[in-house]
């Protein structure tokens, strides 16, 4: 029982690192809006202000599928279902 | 040593049925009273406040002119009566996002806290579309096609879901980060290293959080209306 216990917690803690490895894309992601940001700020600085907004938005939005990717390693790790269901059946 | 959970304070038993009180409902407790004493402070001042402004009228003014600039640049005048909401949401996440610098567990670090502001924003969205569009709006969830009706449905209940669990999980981050930090590190480590996180994960985090949830509610409900 305590191996599989183990197996269950170490496949855990290997789809938390998966779940995080999401960052990867939504980094890119968020690079690519900022670079284009200053490069229309530089380009016309007098629409700065505007363009700073539409950029924080844009990186919130891309940022959410790598705070979703992170909710589920923190569910994970912290408050995983299966390992409850696991205890309860094994007694 | 590691506690990263939401603990149970109390439990009151209100006819027969058990209320829990956690650290979350005390702490929003806390930030609400704050707010209060605020708005009576800024109520009380209001009688001596002069054509000329100075000093702390000086500062409430700005920061109404700001968020009502900010609300008439995004809604537009004809939903210029929201504003007054949306400044409240904006300053209770503010407050709660920043309460983690005083050592307090933010309340918004709860998806609970978080869930219940982007339900709020989402019924809105739908009684601004409806008073001013309608059918109209109606009409929009079967839009290219009725057979498309399931996925606007779920488009449309993913909204509050992102934009909750967008600023629950910035936060609950940032106060992970900082738990981590304070139970982990040497002593040594703690003299002047949590200064730039807290201003980083606390202040800044929080801040463009508070923001971007307020911002994101006022373009939806703007969509909604036209």
């Amino acid at each position: 029982m305590h191996e599989s216990l183990a197996f269950l917690l170490a496949m855990a803690h290997f789809a938390a690192a998966i779940a995080l490895s999401n960052g990867i894309f939504t980094t890119f992601g968020q690079g690519k809006i900022v670079s284009t940001a200053i490069e229309s700020m530089a380009r016309q600085p007098e629409a700065a202000d505007s363009i700073r907004g539409a950029m924080f938005v844009g990186l919130a939005m891309a940022e959410t599928s790598g705070i979703y990717g992170l909710l589920i390693a923190i569910i994970m790790l912290f408050a995983n279902p299966l390992v409850n269901i696991f205890i309860q059946n094994m007694g | 040593m590691l506690n990263l959970g939401i603990d149970n304070l109390w439990v009151v038993n209100l006819f027969g049925t058990e209320i829990w009180i956690t650290r979350t409902m005390l702490n929003t407790w806390i930030i609400m009273l704050v707010l209060i004493v605020l708005a009576v402070i800024v109520r009380i001042k209001l009688r001596s406040f002069r054509e000329i402004p100075t000093g702390f009228q000086n500062a409430v003014e700005s920061v109404i002119e700001i968020f009502e600039n900010f609300v008439d640049n995004t809604l537009g005048e004809k939903l210029r009566y929201l504003g007054p909401w949306f400044f409240t949401v904006f300053a209770f996440i503010l407050f709660s996002n920043l309460s983690g610098v005083f050592g307090l567990r933010p309340p918004t670090a709860d998806w609970g806290t978080t869930f219940a502001f982007a339900l709020a924003t989402f019924i809105l969205i739908q009684i601004v579309g409806i008073r001013y569009r309608k059918m109209d709006y109606l009409k929009n969830f079967f839009y290219p096609n009725p057979i498309f009706f399931p996925l606007n449905l779920i488009g449309e209940l993913a909204r509050p879901i992102s934009l909750s669990f967008r600023l629950f999980g910035n936060v609950l981050a940032g106060m992970i980060m900082m738990t981590l930090i304070y139970s982990l590190t040497p002593k040594l480590v703690q003299i002047g290293l949590p200064v730039f996180l807290h201003a980083y994960f606390d202040l800044f985090s929080g801040a463009l959080q508070t923001y971007i949830f307020c911002m994101l509610s006022l373009m939806f409900v703007k969509g909604a209306s036209e």
